[in-house]
This record gives C-alpha cells, structure tokens and sequence, in this order.
C-alpha cells in the first residue's frame, strides 16, 4: 500500500482551494504552507500560457529529508509510505530543508497567529498548540486518510483535480489516470520517485 | 499590519520569485551554523598538525575552537535541549555522523589533553585512557574533517552544493584553519614552536589547491546546466554575496595574507605570521558564509507539457 | 506525528458537530458544513448533500473561519461625535447601547417618514444575497422606492441582468456545460471565478475541459478563464461588441449559418418592421404583424403557422413597405465587417472569420438529441458575456450583440446551448409552490417568471418624469443608479424638479467609497446625508461616514431561510437538482452583535409601520395561509424564516427540520431546464421597444437640458465607443481595468489574513499588470513603483508586473484593493485602488441603462520610492 495523489492541471485552476483548505484543516501558523500554488507564464504574447502548479509534500519513494535527519524524526511510514516528522525527535536542525529538492518544508518559528491582537479562537484551538521551532510539513492529512477519508485538499477542491489512492494497486484510479494520460512527476532527475504525479494541463 | 516579523515578510518575497535563496542556514540565528562549521573544521585541522607536529598548543587549540563550535552548533537547533538524539542516525544522515564524530572528539580530548597539560592529573597520557582518548580524538578528527562537505552534497534542493568537489572543498578548508591555528597559537605561547618555513609551505600548497577546486566548481555551477546552480553563482560574484566574497573570502582571506607573506609590508616575525593565520582563518569563515548564502533552492516553475523547470 | 492525534485521544470535546448553513465570503452562496467543536469553529467544509458547490469550495469559503474570528470585527453599536464627514476626518466613535442606537435611528426615521418617506435611502452588499429580502421589503415597507445595491449592481449588473432577463429570463447566463462543445467567453469568468454558483461551476467547467469543451475566451488579460481556455483571444478594452457583430455577420452573411425554424417561432424576427423602424402593427389590435407566406398577407403573429412567417423581403401592408425584423438585421449586420472588427478591437480578421465559422458550424443547427428520454434541440455552442464585456458606455449593445450569436444559430436554453440560470421551475413535486415559468407579455415578448426586484426587465416601464433619486422611473432600463452619488446628481434632481432630496440612508454592509466610482466623488454625497446608519463587520472606508454604525453578525452567526432563493441567482444551471439550502447559526453574537433583519424588523415596530412590513414579505415571500404573517403582529425573523419554509415545503418542513437537514432537494425535469421548446415566448431579436423609449425619455429630459443620445436607443445594435475609446491625448496609450481576483471578492476579503497571503503570494493580486513588450519600450521594469492616472488627472499608485499575458494596450488590476481604513489592518494598503480612475457622472455612464463605464484611458508614471 503505497498513498499517492494525481493532480489534473487541466481541471486546475489556481484558485488556492487546496492551500487554503489544508490551512483550514491542520491551522498551519504564518510562514507554514503544507501546500501552495505556483502561478507561472509561458509563451509570448499573444500565444501565452498562463500555468498553475499546485505543490505539497512528494512523500518521495527514497525521500532524501529522511536521509538527511539526524534524529529520525523525519521518517516514512513503512504500511503506507507516507512520509511524516515526529515533531517530538526534531531538533530544528533544518537540513531535510536543504535536502528536499522541492522546498515543501517550513520552519515553524513564527508566532502562531496572524493578528498583532494575538490568536484567535480558531488558532488557539489548532494553530498554537503545534510545536515551535521544529520543522513542519505535509503528511497527507494522515489522520483524516485512516479514517477513511481523503486528505483536506483533495475533498475540498472545487474542479476535482486532486485525486487520492493506492499507488500500488494497478486498479487504482491513481495508477490508470497516471498511467492513460501520462502522469509524470517533478524533477524526476533528482531520483526521489515522488507519490505525487501530474497530469498535463 | 499583522504581528509579523522581518523573516515572514522576507519570506513572502522570497515564495513570489522563481529562484528562491535559503536562508534557514547562515542568516539570523542561521549564522550560528555557518561559525560552528567554521570552528569545528579548525578545530580539526589543528588537531592534525598538532599531532603531526607534536604540538601540544595546537592540540589545545583545537580542543577548544571544537568546543566553541558545539556550543554554536546548540545555538542554531530549534530545539537544543534535544541535542543529544542526533547521535540516532549515523546510518544514513551525515549531520548526525558529525555529531557523533564531534562528540567522540571532545571526549577524547577530556580523556587525552587534561594529563599532557595539568600537573597531578589522575591518569596518564600514556595510560590505557589517554590511549583510548588518543584514539577517540582522532578517529573524530578524521570525521570532522571528512563529514561537512557531504552534508553540503546530500541536500538535494540545493543544486549549487551537490557538485562532488565539495567535499573535498571542505577538507582542504580543514587543512588550512589548521595550520591557522597553529600560526596563531606560535604567537600567544612561548612553548617549542614549529617550523615556520613547513607551515607555510603547507599553507601555499592547500590554498593553491583551495583556488583550483573552488574555481573547478564555480566552473560546473556555471556550465552543468542548472540554472538554480547558476543563480548561486551569480549571488556570489555579483549579488547579494559579492561584498562578502570580493571583501572577506578574497581580501581578507587570500590578498592580505598573500601581501603579509611577501614581506613587503614588514618582515616576517611571529606576529606577522599569527596575522597571515588569523585573516586566513577568517577568509575561510566568509568562503562557508558565502557559498552557505548563495544556495538557491532547485526551482519549480510550471510549464507546458510534461515536465517542471 | 500530527498534534491532532494528541488533541483527539486526550480530551473528549464536549461539543463535536458539523452544521449544515451557507457561505457568505462572495455571492455564490456555496453550501457548507461548518464544525464547531467546544465552542470554537475549527473547519469549514462543502455540503457534498447540496447541489451548490457539491461538497467543495474555493479558497475563499474554506477560509471564513478567519473572517469570522478578525479580532477588528465589530461588537459595539458606535455614535460619532464629530459632526463633520469627509475622508480625513476622524469620526470618533464612542460606543453606545442598542437602546440609545435605536432611540435615535428610529426617532430620524419616524421624522422622515412622517414627512417624505422618500428621502430613505436604503442600500444593501450584494455579497449577501439573503440580505435582499429583509431589506427591500424594509424599504417597501416604509414608502422608499430608493434602493441600491451599491458598486456590486453598478458595475456588474445594470447590462448582463438586463439582457439575461429579457432573453434568457434569467439573472445571468453560462453554458450547458454537460452538453456544450464550444463556447466563447465575452469578458466572464464563469467556472474560473467567483460569482453565481461559482464552485458548482467550477467543477461544471472542469468536467467540460476533460470532456473536451472547446472555449475561447476574449479578454485583454489572460487570466482564470482564459488560462485554461483552448484559445485566448485578446482584444482592445471594451470592444467585445465589434467582434461578436462581425462574427454575426460572418455568420449570416457570408455562411449563410442562422436557425430560422428557431428564428420564426421563438424570436421577432418575423414581426414586419416599417420605416420607422417600428412594427407594423394591426390598426384595431395593435398586434405586431408578420407575412404569412402561405395567404400573402400580413397577419398578427398569433394566427399565423411560425414556418409559415416570412424572415426576409420586401412588402407592404396598408400603403407601408416594410420588412421581416430579420431582414433589418440582417442587412445591418453586412456592415460589421471582419476587417472593421479588427481595426476597432485589434483581432485580426482572419480570427474573426475562424470563429465565426467554428461557432456558426459547431451550432449543428436542426439537430436533436434525446435527455432523459426527452427528445429536444441541441445546439452545443454558447456565448456568453458578464461584467467584462457590459462594463461600458456600450453596456447594453456589448452584451446584446455577444447574444445575438446564440439566438441566430437557436443556442438558447436547449441543450447544450447558452443557458439562463433555472429560466423555469415546476416547483416543488410535492407542495407545488415555487413554480415559476416565462410568460407571453406585450408583443409576445417573454417576460422573466421570476425576478430579483420589484421592476422586472420586460416590460420596460413607461418612463416619466422621476420621482426616484436614481431616477429609474426615467431611464427603465436601468436597474441599480449611479446618480444616487454622482458628481453631477444635485444638477440632474434640479433639472427633473425632484421634489425632495436623500437625508438618510441606511447602509448594510456595501463599502460604496470604494465599490463605485473614486472616492471623492462618492464621499462628497455621502457626508451631504443628514443621518447614516450603517450595519457592518469591521470599520470601512464608508462607515466613516455614518452617524450610527451597528455591528452586525456574520454569516456563522445568522439565520437565514433564503440564503439562496430565487433559482435564476444562483443555483447551478443545467441537468441536476433543484436545491434550497438555509443558513443557520453555528456560533452565537459576539459582545452585542445582532441579526441586522431583527434589527429592521424592531426598528419597524419602532417607528409604527410592522403592519406594512408583515404585508411586504407575505408580497415578497409570496406567502399563502396559514402560513401568512398577520397585522401587526410582532413575529421574529426566525418565526417569518419558519413560515416561508413551511409555506413553500409543507408544514412539517419548517425551520427545525430545516436545521437538521440544511437544504432540500429534488430532481430536474430537461422540460424545465431545456423548457424553451415547451413555452410559447419569444425573444428580441430586434429591439423595437427602444426607440419609444428613447423618444420618451428624450421628451421629459430634452426640454430640461439633458441631451439623449438616440444612437444608444436604435433597436439594433452597434459599436459605440467608451470615452476612453476617443481619447486622442498623447502619452494616454493604456486602457486600465480591473478584473476580479480568484481570491477575492467584494471589498472585506482582503481584511482575511488567510486570502491576504494567499494575494500576496500571488503573482498578479496587488500588482498591476502590463505588457512586457510596452513595458520595455517605455524602460519600466518589474515591481516599479508608478503612478497610473487617468484623463481627469486622477491617479494610484503601485507595482508593475510584466507580463506576456495582456494586452499591449492593456493595463490589469485587481478589483477594490487599496483599502485605507484602519478598521480593516490586514487590508489596507494592500494592493491598488482602481476605482479611484472612474468618474461618475451622466458623460461615464451608458445613457441607456445607466451602467458604469469602467475602463479608463490612462498614462504611466513613474513614482519616486518615498524614502
């Protein structure tokens, strides 16, 4: 059992549903994105392209921030491959943020609220209890996934281009999606095999 | 205007650009990292010549330049309180290698040095524990000299790092901060100094070889073909870092000493010579500051088709 | 390991629930589970029961929770103790009880009501669409036919509302996107965007791109809907109507590609049009007549076989020649030129012609197809339009001529075609109540089943000397008015002798400073109001200027039994379920915030007119016994909301079940969604009604000083240019406009802290965008700080972004940013403030309906970096 997800850039359309819904979900403090947006431009006018690459975690098959711990905080769940910190082992070194060739962690260093007024109810209730300077990162709303649940992201997207499932099962609608449109995955040169591919848009 | 810190808003800026610097190593609390590298390396280097040279000064030199470098090591963690669990993976992870090759070092040196300089000290330096210290110390001083690179190598984000020169980079580093250390040491105690004539020659030949890989990697940032790789090029020579680089790494580290050991300005004394060490020492510190600094991260810019630049 | 785990396992909340309500962050009203747990709302999610957003929402609902909690919110009524308004002055609130608030509210209205009621003016956001009834029917109640709905109608609504309800009837339209192969967007983001079923269209959308769905999309930028059509055609600001003309032409003229079997039976086009360009009509019954092929003769349209009409040739009838409408059209159209389109609008020609020819051949006119074991005509091609395209002087022909390409090949409301939102509705299957369906009216025209206010898009009322501020009762086809606050608004009451002036207005929630026109203009009208009451979450630009302002409950904190109806707003279009979801309280009122319809309905018992107010909503709620509100009996909304529902579903459906259930729901018919073959209406094709209109209004504004510019109110239409489109000035070589951002919408989402960031991450939100090319030229580089400033010498100020993806005309900035106030922290000074390059006045605003001319011609400048 290996959790992956597929995201259709051709349904997506950059309207910040997914980053937004998983700061919702997990009250991620200032300066903490699980998952963002990238918004790109290609092409010269008037045959331009203008591209959205939503990012999170990749929960890479050999996931170098797992290589690069020196705690073993960072560490990948072996039933389901998601790859998960153990906030607890963390030191706060940051060197799985060198090592992760697709910057999709953060240092949670910040005070864990947007307003100078100081938290709101929903932060104090999910935003300020998270640990401080330790790094922190998507883990495919784990919880929520063994409950039998998509991750935040996937569920709220209002275009259905993130899909979520079984990376190992050939029935999948990850893997016949990845496999009938050619899903391909970032950087695959770094040799990190993401569980996250993308359609092309 | 929220609660906000500078970092956050640096942030922001930094999430809106294509080619985006790190900047958790070496700024703010992040230098920390970068002077606890520096002096750990140092500290290697002047056990080495230490022992080459049987020089017990630049042994306790670098005894306490690696102590130095811990306690800096613990002011950059998040946590440092937990500092002691990065001994867990010395299987794969070349930070938690050095920190147990740091530890053994320091441990060693507790075991070995207190007999070679206090008087009614408790054991002997040739007692089965100063042997087991000797042994310790050295086998960390190996490490601390071989570890620093790699780490630089294995953060993948940072295409600018991964060129496998760099290890070898850091070592030829280790090497010079050594005999640096030793310079200076000549000069503060009156002990039996070393040769002058052979640390200098050292010195000449490790920095000669320090220009030629520095430049061979400059060379591979700029023609492998990656364009984050070339950025950090372009910080260093021409951005952000280039003050640091053409002021600290160049002047302070290669034109002064260079000019001091002419003998043009004074004629070469002791102190001259701790001089030539101390701004070799410190060139050294802006070379790890700067290419530190001028690490962009691997770029994700959506484009067409199939594939990410 | 995540923090949630640890939470969960060591403490049993007290209080876990998921509440069915609806969101407020935009109009699209999404439906929503909000969970509260012990007390707090820690997520917000879709409905997936509801067919509004389907379980799903954007970036903007599943961050009301940020919204909700701003610790800038409001929880004191507020009295000013300066008496003078302006933009710099400092009202220096105090705060209040509600006792003291209502005493003097109620005291001013009692006064004003007593001497004119007109001298109310009520205005209300459009952000919340359940706000429209407690508060027009507030308005109705107290004798006030001043109603706004502020910038959010002006700029948005006066064109595409008018049109879509005349032709579609209908508020809006959108493709079928089930069933459409190609469609062309004219300066509209439906599906990319906020708006009306905004999520439910986004995955509409989806679906459609991933079947296959071609769509072009015509826009100066290329942003949201352009960057995932298959083609981006861009175009000079404001000049959609001379591309869809020419596409007409193309069409009709040189492919000889119309639906006439549709033509004959569902539009005018046969009615006989004489050379007074009106219809010929029956000398005793005054019907229009058309050519009955069959006898030869003229006869009413009425008794004649609709393939029998005549389209086109020359006739006479009783000594007139005339013409089938259709033939005027026809020949009007030849002289819209591909090459004429292109000189106007800078598409080529070759463009023009290409398009033409895809619509016109993709139309697949005469075919069929079978939904749900309904046979019915299917036309998978749709144009559509919005904001874009109508937000100029040429509003109405903008819109008119882009639809026009729909009604010649018969893509309107079939399948496939270009839909209204829920044009028809059998009503509920059990109680049979909201049922509604277009109608024959004057001349056979349909007139819409259902509307949003009191004066419906057709017929067009008779217009007459104004008694209204707005003076809609002069100009009929426009709905909301910019002459409530326009700089030349004291010169328009003198001139029509208006016997009274505004003295009070009660605001709900619309920042107008900024949602209309620029600044100075609107604050010149607003501190001329002898008493302002505004309700609102947070301190706005235009809550500065009111006397009493009353902190209102959010969306979380309220009850609502509309937070949707009617159908034509904003439920989904097309194949589906018909849905009525409510909005109930998640969270009860922080400090002293109070339900501004409760408030209203105290105010009426207050000042003595509940008894008109309960005879307002039975009208407006359309409310039968037992279930009808009586005398004046004091009911509470949440008694009134309980009476609708148990009206409209069966008295066992009130608002407990309701609570439970959030929404009920129940299946289309194709007969109500594709209905037009079922329902004998038909459309202008030809819209002969203007002229009288025209003539009309000429008559009663001519002989006081307004000059009627009859070429607005020919009954075919052209391409008249925007003030910016005449403007010869050198260095003016940009056409500014706004767009609305995918993460915002209205004026208060950029207080969010969430949304903020997610804008301020984003390439274009706060930035303004220009051509890369023009930029260079002009040695202005990427993040410069410039100065933007129109004809008039009014400008903003902000940050270049260049870019490939406009065009090089055009110059594209997010819609009302550049908050000042500081009751708004997170928003102000975020991004830039383009409404302040709009004038307002009767020269920037379409003579026809009103609508707002909202491109502006502009020059870069520019600014040095304060130190």
């Amino acid at each position: 059992m290996r959790w992956g997800m597929v995201i259709d850039l051709k349904r997506c359309i950059g309207c910040y549903g997914c980053q937004l819904a998983c700061k919702a979900e997990h009250g991620t403090p200032p300066g903490v994105y699980y998952a963002r947006v990238l918004k790109s431009e290609e092409g010269q006018y008037p045959t331009v392209r203008n591209l959205f690459l939503p990012v999170l975690c990749n929960h890479c098959e050999d996931p170098p921030c797992v290589e690069a711990c020196p705690t073993g905080a960072s560490f990948k769940w072996e039933e389901d491959g998601i790859v998960d910190i153990d906030h607890d082992l963390c030191v706060g070194c940051r060197s799985c943020m060198m090592a992760c060739p697709y910057t999709n962690r953060y240092f949670n260093d910040q005070v864990p609220h947007y307003h100078p007024q100081g938290a709101t109810p929903y932060e104090a209730a999910r935003a300020a209890p998270h640990p401080s300077n330790v790094v922190m990162k998507c883990n495919f709303c784990r919880d929520r996934v063994r409950a039998g649940k998509p991750p935040a992201c996937v569920a709220n997207c209002p275009t259905v281009a993130r899909i979520f499932g079984d990376l190992d099962d050939p029935t999948s609608e990850v893997s016949r999606l990845i496999k009938e449109r050619g899903g391909f995955t970032l950087h695959p040169e770094v040799g990190t095999g993401p569980s996250v591919y993308y359609l092309p848009a | 205007m929220t609660e906000i810190s500078a970092k956050y808003e640096q942030l922001i800026e930094d999430l809106r650009r294509d080619y985006r610097p790190q900047r958790e190593w070496g700024e703010g609390r992040g230098v920390f990292l970068v002077i606890g590298h520096f002096l750990v390396g140092v500290a290697a280097g002047a056990w080495l010549f230490g022992i080459i040279f049987n020089y017990v000064p630049g042994l306790v030199a670098g005894f306490l330049l690696a102590g130095g470098g811990g306690i800096a090591h613990l002011a950059f963690l998040g946590r440092p309180e937990r500092f002691w669990r990065m001994v867990r993976h010395v299987r794969t992870a070349w930070i938690s290698r050095g920190f147990v090759g740091l530890t053994l070092f320091l441990v060693g040196g507790v075991l070995y040095l207190p007999p070679l300089v206090l008087t009614g000290w408790p054991w002997a330096a040739d007692s089965m524990l100063g042997y087991l210290g000797w042994g310790m110390a050295a086998f960390g001083m190996v490490v601390l000299i071989v570890y620093m690179g790699f780490v630089y190598t294995a953060s993948k984000g940072i295409p600018f790092w991964n060129s496998p020169l760099h290890p070898v980079l850091y070592m030829a580093y280790a090497l010079r901060g050594g005999i640096a250390a030793l310079l200076v040491t000549m000069a503060l105690f009156n002990a039996p100094s070393v040769d002058a004539t052979s640390l200098v020659t050292i010195w000449i030949a490790v920095t000669a070889v320090v220009i030629v890989l520095f430049a061979l990697e400059i060379q591979g940032a700029l023609t492998g073909g990656n364009p984050a790789a070339r950025r950090s090029v372009r910080e260093m020579l021409a951005g952000r870092m280039a003050v640091y680089f053409y002021g600290g790494t160049l002047l302070i580290g290669l034109v002064v000493p260079l000019a001091l050991l002419s003998g043009h300005i004074a004629p070469l004394s002791v102190g001259i010579l701790a001089a030539i060490g101390l701004f070799s020492a410190l060139g050294d510190f802006f070379m790890k500051y700067t290419t530190i600094r001028a690490g962009i991260y691997l770029p994700l810019r959506p484009r067409q088709g199939r594939h990410v630049e | 390991m995540n923090m949630m785990n640890v939470m969960n396992t060591t403490a049993q909340p007290i209080d876990d629930v998921w509440i069915p309500s609806s969101c407020s962050l935009c109009y699209g009203t999404c439906s929503i589970l909000a969970h509260r747990v012990d007390g707090v709302v820690v997520k917000i999610e879709g409905n997936p029961e509801s067919a509004v957003g389907k379980g799903r929402l954007c970036g903007k609902g599943v961050s009301g929770i940020m919204t909700h909690y701003d610790p800038n919110r409001l929880t004191r009524p507020l009295r000013r103790t300066n008496p003078k308004k302006g933009l710099n002055e400092d009202p220096k609130w105090k705060e209040i009880s509600w006792g003291e608030a209502l005493d003097e509210i109620c005291a001013v209205l009692k006064k004003v009501r007593a001497e004119d009621p007109r001298k109310l003016v009520v205005q209300r956001t459009t952000t919340v669409t359940a706000s429209r009834i407690p508060f027009q029917t507030f308005a109705a109640a107290f004798g006030t036919p001043n109603f706004s709905v502020s910038g959010g109608g002006q700029h948005c609504g006066n064109g595409a509302h008018l049109i879509s309800g005349i032709m579609h009837a209908s508020w809006s339209v959108v493709p079928d996107f089930e069933h459409c192969n190609y469609a062309i967007y004219f300066g509209a983001s439906k599906g990319h965007s906020a708006g009306h079923a905004s999520c439910s269209n986004m995955g509409k959308a989806a679906e459609a791109r991933a079947r296959g769905m071609k769509m072009i999309v015509v826009d100066p930028f290329c942003n949201f809907a352009a960057a995932k059509a298959s083609e981006w055609v861009p175009l000079r600001v404001g000049t959609d109507a001379a591309l869809a003309l020419a596409m007409c032409n193309v069409m009709v003229n040189e492919l000889g590609i119309y639906d006439g079997p549709y033509l004959q039976a569902k539009t005018n086009a046969p009615y006989l049009v004489g050379p007074d360009k009106l219809y010929v009509r029956h000398p005793e019954t005054k019907q229009p007549l058309v050519w009955d092929a069959q006898s030869s003769t003229a006869r009413p349209y009425t008794d004649v076989k609709a393939a029998d009409m005549a389209l086109e040739g020359e006739f006479t009838v009783n000594g007139t020649p005339c013409r089938p409408s259709f033939h005027c059209l026809r020949d009007h159209l030849r002289k819209f030129t591909p090459e004429w389109a292109a000189e106007i609008s800078t598409i080529p020609a070759t463009t023009v012609r290409r398009l033409a020819k895809e619509f016109g051949t993709e139309a697949r006119v005469g075919s069929t197809i079978v939904v749900d074991g309904v046979t019915l005509p299917y036309r998978p091609v749709a144009a559509i339009a919005f904001r874009g395209s109508q937000g100029h002087m040429n509003s109405v022909y903008n819109f008119y001529a882009v639809d026009l390409l729909n009604h010649l090949v018969g893509a309107a409301d079939v399948v496939g075609s270009c839909l209204g939102f829920n044009p028809a509705c059998h009503g509920h299957p059990e109680t049979g109540k909201l049922r509604y369906i277009p109608s024959a009216g004057p001349d056979g025209l349909m007139v819409t089943g259902m509307w949003m206010g009191y004066h419906y898009p057709y017929p067009p009322s008779e217009p007459r000397l104004p008694t209204n501020l707005g003076l809609q009762d002069l100009f009929v086809l426009g709905m909301t008015s910019p002459f409530l606050d326009s700089t030349d608004r004291e010169e328009m009451w003198e001139r029509f002798d208006l016997p009274y002036r505004p003295e009070v207005m009660v605001n709900f929630g619309a920042n107008l400073v900024m949602s209309i026109a620029n600044k100075e203009a609107v604050a010149a009208s607003l501190a001329k109001y002898k008493f302002m009451v505004s309700f609102d979450l947070f301190l706005t630009e235009t809550s500065n200027f009111a006397d009493i302002v009353l902190p209102d409950c959010s969306y979380l904190q309220s009850l609502d039994s509309r937070s949707n109806f009617p159908f034509i707003f904003s439920l989904p279009a097309g194949m589906g379920e018909w849905c009525w979801p409510i909005r109930q309280p998640v969270l009860p009122p922080d400090g002293e915030q109070r339900n501004c319809a409760d408030v209203l309905l105290e105010i009426a018992d207050r000042v003595g007119f509940r008894a008109d107010l309960n005879a307002a909503y039975n009208a407006s709620l359309k409310l039968q016994a037992p279930h009808r509100l009586e005398g004046e009996t004091r009911y509470s909304y949440a008694q009134i909301c309980d009476a609708e529902l148990k009206n409209n579903f069966g008295s066992e459906r009130g608002l407990e079940w309701f609570k439970e259930q959030g929404l009920i729901k129940w299946k289309k018919k194709p007969a109500e969604v594709y209905w037009r073959p079922f329902v004998d209406v038909r459309v202008p094709i030809y819209w002969e009604f203007m002229l009288p209109i025209g003539n009309k209004i000429a008559a009663i504004a001519e002989p006081r000083g307004l000059k009627i510019p009859m070429e607005y109110y020919q009954p075919l239409p052209d391409f008249l240019p925007c003030t910016s489109h005449c403007c010869q000035k050198p260095d003016f070589d940009f056409y500014a406009f706004y767009y609305r951002d995918i993460v915002h919408t209205n004026s208060f989402t950029m207080e969010n802290p969430w949304l903020d960031e997610a804008a301020r991450l984003d390439p274009f939100s706060y930035t303004i965008a220009i051509n890369r090319a023009q930029a260079r030229k002009r040695a202005l580089h990427d993040g410069q700080l410039v100065w933007i400033e129109n004809e008039a010498g009014r400008k903003v100020k902000g940050r270049l972004k260049l870019t490939e993806a406009i065009h090089p005309e055009g110059i594209g900035i997010g819609a009302m940013c550049g908050h000042w106030s500081d009751g708004m922290p997170v928003a102000k000074g975020k991004g830039v403030f383009f409404n302040e390059l709009l004038e307002l006045d009767w020269a920037h605003v379409s003579p026809v309906n009103n609508n707002l001319d909202l491109c502006a011609k502009v020059r870069i400048v520019p600014a040095e970096v304060t130190p």
